[in-house]
């Protein structure tokens, strides 16, 4: 029994050891269990931000213009994938949605390390069966519905619409935006967006260490965005671009080739955008599941496509603008005398509005200066109804020639930017452009620049004035700033600021936001002279002279001869050919974009139709039976083809 | 008188086999089987495999292992002594083997010799063989008379496997060598002043071959690179592994988390949890009554070998249980101290529990040498033959 005392040494070291571990458990498992345990449950939790499903946007009679769908989207948390098995996640991904590795490797460095995105659009039952089945080859991947943006019109009232977009940093300013997000880029989608976004939720899931996700833990469901009612009738937005595209063909057959074409329908009696458009159009859908292709992108830039041109042309509004000399003439009294005393006894000596109009005008050291037609003895009534540029220049020259004794320079100016001309309407899109209203300090800032706005010799001058009146030279406009102009002048001077959406509400159906109509201001007009106008407007559609006679000659139909047509009765209009290239020599094609406004019912007016065919040809015969069409609808008389309103109109 | 009241008390126990050995190495067997379903169901469920495929896998290696410990227990302990060179000559051939072409290499150490059922790993058949071939050695020795002649045999027969280990490179089987070797010594007789002058020795190689940078670059590359090869596919560091390990324990609190309820083992967030990290299942799941009552088993085997130790025939027998109470105990306190966060991460598997079928078979065959020992015991405790 000598030798037991070496193995009892033995049997004690292991005892020692064994009394080690169990101390070390103790410690472990007992004494500092509280921490441990917050520690080891923290590790297997994952939160995850749930997009807010966007509200939804009507039109007033309640038609879904862009909703919001689930549908199911691979979702990829870069949190959740081991970086030496991403790339073996990007090939799987590459043959599962069979895309270019490339392409999916790029939108993996595009949102970046620990981001969560969705990869490609919406995926059938089919492939998402097959990557849960084959799971082990695709770390941090979760299918998911997630909401998709819906534009069920397509290229319908897109430009209204607008689309949503990656955040741009403006749109990182804000507080409640991550880059993660998509926001709305443009039409109502982008300047109502913070009501249509909603509140994001979370989920915070169990996952193990593989990132598969195993439960859920707790749950916030996110607050969907308000839904937006506009002030958009589809009908007659369906008529206008129906309108617009036939307009565009029919400039086509008149030997044209018209660029784009744009229109607005507005109230005037509140300032609701009853409708709007601009031909070519794109469809939004191509922008919400963020697939756009490279050669999708450069034909829609190269049309300008993506632009709304009835808030963001700049055009000249040529003789469409006459109506606003006409009315500062008639309210001051100015009418024209230039070169009369050529023309003694051609002019009613009991009105001192007469005019004869021989076509003509020479200045000293000018080429001569040719109206578009010569129009004989006019008035101003009939000076609108023809069109009569002499008549307007004339105008200009009073206005010039007494400048700074019975009124100011900037008279004319002045009344323009009073009828909205030179400044943003406010209408509640993005983006709009606010035109231009030239004036001498305008003219001397540019000349002084040397930018290349204004001639580089001689000052501001009356023939400035005189293109002013015609609507040439500088001025600029958009559509919708023409549509505010006619409203303000044929509602008797009420300024709206024209809107697009008429209220917001919640997913509770609270209304949050109501757009009530607004009244920037009152312009002060007499009503004699909004009868003058009204009147003088339905001469340009159906008096003896009138320019666009030819293209509203059968606004009842064929059959029913214009004078017995009553609602023609209630429809005036403007027509407006701007000067965009001037024919030098016997080839050239001389190159016009093609206007015209119409108003009706001119007892009450409830609309006013702005057409503008840019390169179209001349508003009376391009223009003028393209707003026939919708004027036709507007007043319940059956819609008759697009056909011209004649040659050598204005 | 006296003699005949012994002679009876001994032919009533000689030949009965040890219960309690018995009882705790299959408690320990079912527990390991328990842990390694409950760690593998969930994530082979989540790969779309079968739940049960690596509990099977293991099911059949604890089977196996049991025929091999009742092989091994009815052979006589006279019949394994007198076969221990061919032994021993065997399982250098298989380390040979393992480094010639026909072994495969993984996480940068050639181990393996592949097989169709399953890869073996020579370098656990090593550890009995060495056990025993060391016992064959110094059992002629007498007490307190241990020659430097007797230590220098023994130490130069444990170079030869130790030379084709370290080659490979297989650190945690150096480590068992050592301490086995070391164990075994003193239990034969060496002195104090043997002792202490083998562990100055043993320091003054250590740090030497450190200073003098015998250990080249890359075998220092292949050693660290085994300390962190503990990790599975997701190459996290040991640091990691042992961290989580330690976490997954710690959560288990007085009475764990219940089975399958385990945050960390069972949701994969150990590494390597079915083998190196077995006994983390065990903290988390069971807690530390469960984890004190493994302990206590383990303790149980030792015990129980260490009385097969006192109660063997001979001094081989006495031997050759000792050096595998060293070698189990050895294993036990390694690996759970390694789980616990108590010693670095060396890779040695723990006995009967963590999966895999070299290991097993190793420790069974090894426990039934001990219960062959232990059936043809000395009628006397204690009293024991030089020679037989």
């Amino acid at each position: 029994m000598r030798q037991p005392w070496r193995l009892t040494v033995v049997g004690a070291v292991f005892l020692g050891f064994f009394a080690i571990l169990v101390l070390r458990l103790w410690y472990l498992q007992v004494s500092s269990l509280e921490d441990s345990l917050d520690s080891a449950e923290s590790q297997q939790l994952s939160t995850v931000t749930i997009e807010a499903p966007r509200g939804n946007i009507y039109d007033r009679n309640g038609i879904l213009m862009a909703g919001t769908e689930a549908a199911l989207r691979i979702v990829v948390d870069r949190k959740l994938v081991p970086e030496d098995r991403e790339e073996e996640l990007i090939q799987n991904l590459a043959a599962l949605l069979d895309r270019p590795a490339s392409d999916i490797r790029h939108l993996f460095e595009d949102r970046g390390v620990g981001a969560r995105f969705t990869v490609g659009g919406e995926v059938s039952e089919r492939t998402a069966m097959f990557a849960w089945e084959h799971i082990e080859g695709f770390p941090g991947l979760a299918i998911e519905p997630q909401p998709v943006r819906i534009y069920p019109l397509h290229e319908q009232a897109a430009h209204l619409i607008g689309y949503i977009g990656a955040p741009g940093e403006a749109d990182l300013l804000r507080p409640e935006v991550t880059p993660r997000d998509r926001v709305g880029k443009f039409g109502v989608e982008g300047s109502y967006d913070r009501q249509l976004r909603g509140t994001p939720g979370t989920i915070t899931y169990r996952v193990n260490a593989r990132g598969q996700i195993l439960g859920i833990v707790e749950e916030t469901p996110p607050i969907p965005g308000g839904s937006v009612t506009t002030s958009i009738d589809l009908h007659m937005q369906t008529v206008l671009e129906a309108a617009l595209v036939d307009g565009m063909s029919l400039s086509v057959e008149a030997g044209n080739e018209p660029v784009r074409a744009s229109g607005v329908i507005l109230d005037p009696s509140d300032g609701s955008v009853l409708a709007m458009a601009s031909v070519p159009s794109y469809d939004p859908t191509l922008f919400s599941d963020g697939l756009i292709t490279q050669a999708e992108w450069e034909s829609l830039s190269e049309t300008n496509a993506l632009n709304n041109f009835a808030i963001q042309g700049n055009y000249a509004p040529a003789s469409t603008f006459k109506v606003v000399p006409y009315t500062l003439a008639l309210i001051r009294g100015i009418y024209p005398t230039i070169e009369q005393d050529e023309h003694p006894g051609q002019q009613d000596p009991s009105d001192p509005t007469s005019f004869f109009c021989d076509g003509t005008l020479q200045f000293p050291n000018t080429p001569l200066l040719h109206d578009w037609a010569a129009h004989g003895e006019v008035d101003i009534h009939t000076s609108l109804q023809v069109s009569c540029d002499m008549y307007y220049w004339g105008i200009a020259l009073q206005i010039w020639e007494n400048a700074g004794d019975l009124w100011d320079e900037n008279l004319l100016q002045d009344w323009a930017r009073e009828l909205g001309f030179g400044a943003r309407t406010g209408v509640d899109l993005p983006f709009e452009s606010p035109g231009l209203v030239p004036d001498r300090e305008w003219f001397q800032y540019h000349q002084v620049k040397k930018d290349g706005l204004v001639r580089e010799e001689g000052g501001w001058a009356g023939g400035d004035v005189m293109n002013m009146t015609i609507g040439q030279g500088s001025l600029t406009a958009t559509p919708l700033q023409m549509a505010v102009a006619y409203a303000t002048l044929v509602n008797g001077g009420t300024f709206y600021a024209p809107r697009v959406v008429d209220e917001v509400v919640d997913i509770k159906g609270t209304v949050v936001f109501r757009n009530l109509p607004n009244i920037v201001r009152k312009v002060d007009i007499p009503d004699v002279t909004v009868d003058s106008l009204k009147e003088d407007l339905h001469g340009v559609v159906a008096g003896p002279r009138g320019t666009s006679r030819v293209a509203f000659s059968e606004f009842c139909g064929a059959d029913v001869r214009a004078a017995d047509c009553e609602s023609l009765k209630q429809v005036g209009g403007k027509t407006g050919t701007a000067e965009v290239r001037v024919a030098l020599t016997e080839e050239d094609e001389e190159v016009d974009t093609a206007w015209f406004i119409g108003v009706a019912p001119l007892d009450d007016p409830r609309f006013v139709v702005v057409i503008v065919i840019e390169e179209g040809g001349s508003g009376g015969g391009v223009a003028a039976p393209t707003a026939r069409a919708i004027l036709q609808y507007l007043m319940e008389e059956s819609v008759t083809p697009i056909r011209s309103g004649g040659e050598n109109t204005e | 008188m006296t003699a005949l009241s012994i002679d009876l008390r001994d032919r009533r126990t000689t030949g009965r086999p040890d219960y309690v050995l018995i009882f705790a190495i299959l408690l320990l067997s079912a527990i390991g089987l328990v842990m390694v379903f409950t760690v593998s169901a969930p994530r082979l469920e989540a790969d779309g495999f079968s739940r049960t495929s690596a509990v099977l896998r293991q099911s059949i290696f604890v089977v196996a292992g049991i025929g091999v410990f009742i092989a091994a227990a009815a052979v006589s302990d006279r019949s394994w002594r007198l076969s221990t060179p061919y032994i021993f000559g065997f399982t250098l051939l298989l380390l040979l083997v393992v480094l010639s072409p026909l072994g495969i290499e993984r996480q940068g150490a050639q181990r393996w010799i592949p097989l169709k059922i399953m890869d073996l790993q020579p370098s656990e058949f090593a550890k009995p063989a060495v056990i025993m071939a060391l016992a064959l050695i110094l059992s002629p020795a007498e007490e307190s008379r241990m020659s430097w002649t007797r230590i220098g045999r023994a130490l130069a027969l444990l170079a030869v496997p130790s030379v084709l280990i370290f080659r490979q490179p297989d650190l945690g089987t150096m480590l068992v060598f050592t301490f086995v070797a070391f164990v075994m010594l003193f239990t034969a007789g060496t002195t104090l002043r043997q002792v202490v002058t083998m562990v100055v020795i043993a320091l003054v190689i250590l740090v030497s071959a450190f200073q003098l940078n015998l250990l080249k670059e890359y075998q220092l590359d292949r050693l660290t690179g085994f300390l962190n090869s503990n990790s599975d596919e997701h190459a996290l560091t040991t640091n990691y592994n042992q961290n989580q390990s330690q976490l997954a324990i710690a959560s288990g609190g007085l009475f764990g988390r219940g089975l399958f309820n385990g945050a960390l083992t069972n949701l994969a967030f150990v590494p390597s949890q079915s083998t190196d990290f077995v006994f983390t299942a065990v903290g988390e799941q069971l807690g530390f009554v469960g984890a004190i009552i493994v302990l206590g088993l383990y303790l149980l085997v030792v015990w129980r070998l260490l009385v097969i130790g006192v109660a063997a025939r001979d001094r081989f027998g006495m031997l050759v249980a000792t050096g595998v109470a060293a070698m189990f105990g050895f294993h036990v306190f390694v690996n759970i101290g390694m789980a616990v966060g108590l010693l670095p991460v060396t890779g040695l598997p723990l006995p009967l529990m963590s999966s895999g079928g070299s290991f097993f078979l190793t420790i069974a065959f090894s426990l039934g040498v001990c219960h062959a020992i232990w059936t043809r015991r000395s009628p006397v405790p204690g009293e024991r033959r030089l020679m037989s």
